[in-house]
């Protein structure tokens, strides 16, 4: 039962990794490059909430999310202004190492705002709970799921559903025939890194607020985390992104009930078990766009 | 309508248009032949402003369209129906036809033009729902057609369009153009197939290694050399 219990403690708080997952498989789906800072940029900008929240005495926790969502977004766009917009694009490492550049630039951004230790942030109604049976789920765990949960459903509307979407998916399909059509391609790719940003920053701010503690060491972890969910789920593809977020939460919070050492390992494991076994992903493919 | 003037473009140190000037007219079908290699995509991507020329200028209603943003030409009035047709895979049949339009904002006149190629082509209105990807190869190219036609253009460039289709498919796509020019498109078209494009043309040119060889009315110059040197090149240009 304990199991059953950290599985879907899982399954709840893994939904932040796929908003990570999904930021990065976006602008590799638009773009066809990784963005390295991207899971770091989340992380700074949930400490730019608590910057705020620690000026602002006693902000509410929303308000909190939304600044967390804004600097991360805001992020979003110099790291597409640094490392990708004037660089060449036609040299695969060049973007590569720039976001490299970029993620240890913003990690010691982290450092210096949080002294080298983890800061205090405000959590969500962290006592309640709620008894299911012999279950006791943290409401904090549901909350989190489901502002996940509406933030993907929002998502896919402007994906689907409005003219920015038509031109995200236009570029990421055929980026010349896009701009036949009359479509940017600089427009388009800041306002994906803008979109994922905002998703990371949520995610951040959510990590943070579950645990009531923004840890310093969080950029590297989450992009190590990130990049393994992105490779899981397959390359550019979101539901991948979504199922493999989930199922690295459950696996984590699974061990964790035997041993929090091992934790780590096992995930790393599983990207092991899937670059052997399904190499392209759980819904990726190999091939490469013409 | 069209006028390009002493065009060099070209892929790093290699030159693929060594001063290429053309001229299309208002309401005419114009056609450029020429053999593989020959720069007729290069040129065709310039015009479009995919490519940047290095030098010359291509100028539209009287204003130089050279080196200008892909959306500033398609705001001009010039739509390509890009080879190979490059629709986008996995957006459906009508999100192509609303990415046609994205530089468009009036919604009744998109609608009523989303409406106005299922009439023409009725293929699409069947399939609409359907990814572009999952269409045959022929009704790829009527829909990256009708997706050039969403912009409302006044020139219409297309890039062999009868490339890789089956005869009579090919024959149809020709009757599509013959039908476009007589509602009053003006068309550029650059074809493999001398025959057909020999067909339609009211002017032609001969592209070849980059350099325009020659200009005139399809009946100037014997079909017979006109598809040598469109498939092959002549011999003094190699």
């Amino acid at each position: 039962m304990v199991l059953v219990q950290a599985i879907i403690d899982g399954i709840l708080v893994g939904t932040t990794y796929a908003l990570i997952g999904i930021g990065f498989t976006l602008i590799f789906g638009v773009m066809h490059k990784l963005n390295l800072a991207f899971a770091a940029a989340s992380i700074a900008g949930a400490f730019a909430s608590l910057v705020a929240w620690q000026h602002f005495k006693d902000l509410p926790v929303p308000l909190v999310f939304l600044i967390s969502a804004a600097a991360a977004g805001v992020l979003g766009y110099l790291i597409y202004l640094t490392c990708f917009r004037f660089i060449p694009l036609k040299s695969p490492l060049a973007t590569l190492m720039a976001t490299v550049g970029m993620l240890i630039f913003l990690e010691e951004i982290v450092t210096h705002v949080s002294d080298g230790k983890a800061q205090n942030y405000p959590g969500m109604l962290p006592d309640a709970r709620w008894t299911l049976g012999p279950l006791d789920i943290r409401v904090d765990y549901i909350l989190v799921f489901a502002i996940s949960v509406a933030a993907m459903l929002l998502l896919l509307a402007l994906l689907y559903r409005t003219r920015l979407g038509i031109a995200t998916r236009a570029v990421a399909q055929q980026p010349v025939a896009a701009q036949l059509c009359g479509i940017s391609l600089d427009r388009t790719n800041a306002a994906t890194f803008v979109m994922s940003g905002v998703l990371g920053g949520l995610a951040g701010a959510m990590i943070g607020s579950s645990a009531e503690l923004l840890s310093n060491l969080l950029p590297l972890q989450l992009t190590v985390k990130g990049l393994i969910v992105t490779v899981i789920g397959g390359l550019g593809s979101i539901p991948g992104a979504i199922v493999a977020g989930l199922l690295v939460g459950a696996v984590e919070k699974g061990v964790e009930t035997w041993s929090v050492l091992a934790r780590d390992l096992c995930v790393m494991l599983l990207i092991f078990v899937f670059l052997v076994a399904k190499p392209a992903g759980i819904f990726g493919k190999l091939n490469v766009r013409d | 309508m069209l006028e390009v003037s002493d065009i060099v473009t070209s892929y790093g140190k290699i030159e693929a248009l060594k001063g290429v000037s053309l001229e299309v007219e208002p309401g005419k079908i114009t056609c450029l032949l020429g053999p593989n290699g020959a720069g007729k995509t290069t040129l065709m991507m310039t015009v479009a402003g995919i490519l940047k020329p290095r030098r010359g200028s291509v100028r539209f209603e009287g204003r130089d369209l050279a080196g200008q943003a892909p959306r500033r030409i398609v705001e001009a009035g010039i739509a390509l129906v890009p080879e190979n047709r490059l629709v986008f895979p996995n957006m459906t049949v009508a999100e192509n036809l609303a990415a046609g339009a994205f530089t468009r904002s009036d919604g009744a006149g998109i609608a009523e033009d989303m409406e106005r190629m299922y009439a023409r082509f009725p293929r699409l209105k069947e399939r609409s729902t359907q990814a572009a990807g999952t269409l045959s190869g022929g009704e790829q190219q009527m829909l990256a057609v009708a997706r050039a036609l969403m912009v409302r253009p006044k020139l219409l460039l297309m890039d062999e369009p009868s490339v890789g289709l089956a005869p009579l498919v090919v024959e149809e796509i020709f009757r599509i153009i013959r039908d476009l020019n007589r509602d009053g498109t003006t068309i550029f078209l650059v074809e493999q197939n001398a025959h057909m494009a020999l067909q339609v043309a009211h002017h032609f040119y001969l592209l070849e290694l980059g350099k325009v060889t020659f200009s005139g009315a399809p009946g100037q110059l014997a079909e017979a050399e006109v598809i040598q040197r469109a498939y092959l090149g002549s011999k003094k240009t190699q």
